[in-house]
């Protein structure tokens, strides 16, 4: 185990970045789309690496050889004796030559690696959902108000919830007036009111933030379903005050849907 | 007489054996009882969402620190392997006065974020390279590189200003620190890296060798940074900092605490910079300066590599020079 314990962990560690990158879309709940390449080539390397590791373990065993050769040249040991010595030397070489190179073993730290790997592998930790997203204010993006470029085309208008926020809360042009919109998010709730809510990721998902939008004139879904939000923006509060967050939306149908595969808004 | 004695032996070996797999037997089955029937109501229990979204934060860590991670360790086991030891003496002024800023000014050369910078400089120490200029490209390599400078030029957009004033503020500390090691640090707080791998191994087999043990050993600190990261992710929700924005001084400091604390990485620091909207751009810059060259992650894969008094020094004055030299910059510049 000690001689296969570095091709073990590294094999583990590919096995899980190959899981949720290359054989699944897993790695979108934790880091963002950008580093599929990267988490693919690594993995394949680190698998690679395993490979290598578990064949140039084989080297290290040339001196035990020797040793065996050694004890087979003494004739007064009985066969079984002569095995069992000889399997005590190669442990005993071993952890020898262990010591004395320190470095063809794992380093005993790295054990920890089979933390996140056995997650990954064997129960993927979900998507940060409503629980993260109440604990903080929903943010909105700092910027002065402005004339916005004119909204796409499209009866309704798909939208995120960061851009749509920042229109209603910072467009003096009021580009969404008038304009039925289409939001995707999971459901969080503060009593009375109802947001969908989507959380925002700029690298990985321990720099999550929150945006949200209030939906009226719909019963709200459980907490953390997914729905898409069609409807209308009503304007509320003054341009670029407290008062306008966070923005409203006038529903006119709420359809519940799967969990997209991307479950975080890219910033 | 040796065949009774064998015949014997074996007995005892079969009966041996027979009690252990009926003792083995019993205890595996009661165990595996107990824990098909407690483990999955245990398992709900404890599978709270704080802990869901602990484990979620944890695993987003670990994932995006492997790739950084292993560019680092294939920069360093190449450097280890390939580059002979006379390039960087013969590449870096003899004094380490000129050296310092000479080695931070190279940060610009390493695409990554602060995972990958840990393992290289490592090795260029061992490659001879004079600690305190091992040090200035370690602290500026991750902050300074044309990558995180994109990063910060497209979270700020309009600002230029800030690109600028990152650049001069993050060079500024890792020189500074440089200078400081060469000045008054000591030579017994540096463990320095062992050669790990075979000395008489060359080429391919020395760099995959250097390669996996650095790997190995850099993850499993990584993974350490990974869970105390989370742990203050989830323990300390962000909308606490949020009392604190009054105070312009103030706020320098909780967001230098911040960056240690939630351990973005350096490529991404830019963006949630930008979204800490209520705070003022000198303590915004300040969060992306010590971002980069102080955090739990960080000081967990230094200790890992150069010892634990050092990274425990090193990290606490690095943190002050850089909230001194962000301070400065943004009074300057900002």
């Amino acid at each position: 185990m000690r001689r296969y314990g570095p091709a073990v962990l590294l094999l583990l560690t590919g096995a899980a970045i190959l899981r949720i990158s290359l054989f699944s879309e897993l790695y979108l709940r934790y880091v963002q789309a950008g580093l599929r390449p990267y988490l693919v080539a690594s993995g394949c390397l680190l698998v690679l690496l395993a490979v290598a590791a578990a064949v140039v373990g084989r080297p290290e065993q040339e001196p035990h050889a020797e040793q065996r050769q050694h004890a087979e040249h003494g004739e007064h040991a009985g066969r079984d004796q002569q095995r069992e010595h000889g399997e005590h030397d190669e442990s005993g070489d071993d952890s020898h030559a262990h010591d004395q190179h320190g470095g063809h073993h794992s380093p005993r730290v790295a054990w920890l690696l089979t933390l996140p790997a056995l997650a990954l592998l064997l129960f993927p930790p979900p998507a940060l959902g409503s629980y993260s997203a109440e604990r903080e204010a929903g943010q909105r993006a700092a910027q002065g108000i402005g004339h916005f470029p004119a909204l796409p085309a499209g009866n309704p208008v798909e939208l995120t919830l960061a851009e749509f926020g920042s229109r209603a809360v910072y467009d003096s042009g009021r580009s969404l007036a008038g304009r039925t919109v289409r939001l995707t998010g999971f459901v969080t709730r503060d009593d009375g009111t109802w947001y969908v809510t989507r959380l925002l990721v700029a690298c990985c998902a321990a720099d999550a933030t929150t945006s949200k939008v209030e939906i009226r004139d719909a019963d709200a879904p459980p907490a953390d379903a997914w729905v898409t939000v069609t409807g209308t923006w009503r304007p509320k509060g003054e341009l670029g005050t407290d008062e306008a967050w966070p923005p409203v939306l006038d529903a006119v149908a709420v359809r519940r849907i799967a969990q997209p595969a991307n479950p975080y808004e890219k910033r | 007489m040796q065949n009774q004695r064998t015949v014997g032996d074996g007995l005892r070996v079969v009966i041996r054996a027979l009690v252990y797999a009926v003792l083995g037997g019993a205890a595996l089955l009661a165990i595996a009882t107990v824990a098909s029937v407690l483990g999955p109501m245990l398992a709900l229990d404890l599978y709270t969402p704080p802990v869901a979204a602990w484990w979620t934060v944890f695993t987003a860590i670990a994932v995006q620190g492997v790739p950084f991670l292993l560019l680092g360790t294939i920069v360093s086991a190449a450097i280890g392997a390939l580059v002979p030891e006379k390039v960087f003496s013969r590449l870096l002024p003899r004094n380490q006065a000129l050296a310092v800023p000479v080695a931070g000014a190279a940060g610009v050369v390493l695409p990554g974020c602060e995972c990958a910078s840990v393992p290289v400089a490592g090795s260029l120490m061992r490659r001879g390279v004079a600690p305190a200029a091992a040090l200035a490209f370690l602290l500026s390599a991750p902050a300074i590189n044309p990558v995180v400078l994109v990063a910060t030029s497209v979270a700020f957009p309009g600002q230029p200003e800030m690109v600028l004033a990152r650049l001069v503020a993050s060079l500024a500390t890792a020189v500074v620190m440089g200078w400081l090691w060469a000045r008054f640090g000591r030579d017994e707080w540096l463990r320095p890296p062992k050669r790990h791998t075979d000395p008489t191994a060359t080429g391919l087999r020395a760099f995959t060798a250097g390669l996996q043990h650095d790997f190995l050993h850099a993850g499993g600190f990584l993974v350490l940074g990974a869970a105390a990261a989370a742990t203050f992710n989830i323990v300390v929700p962000r909308s606490v900092l949020d009392l604190f924005t009054g105070s312009p001084w103030l706020s320098v400091l909780l967001l230098a605490l911040l960056a240690v604390v939630l351990c973005v990485c350096s490529e991404a620091d830019a963006f949630v910079a930008a979204s800490l909207s209520g705070f003022s751009p000198t303590a915004r810059l300040a969060f992306m300066v010590v971002g980069p060259m102080v955090d739990l992650k960080l000081i967990a894969l230094q200790a890992g590599t150069f010892g634990r008094s050092f990274a425990v020094r090193f990290s606490s004055v690095t943190w002050v020079v850089a909230v001194l030299s962000s301070v400065l910059v943004g009074w300057w510049l900002l």
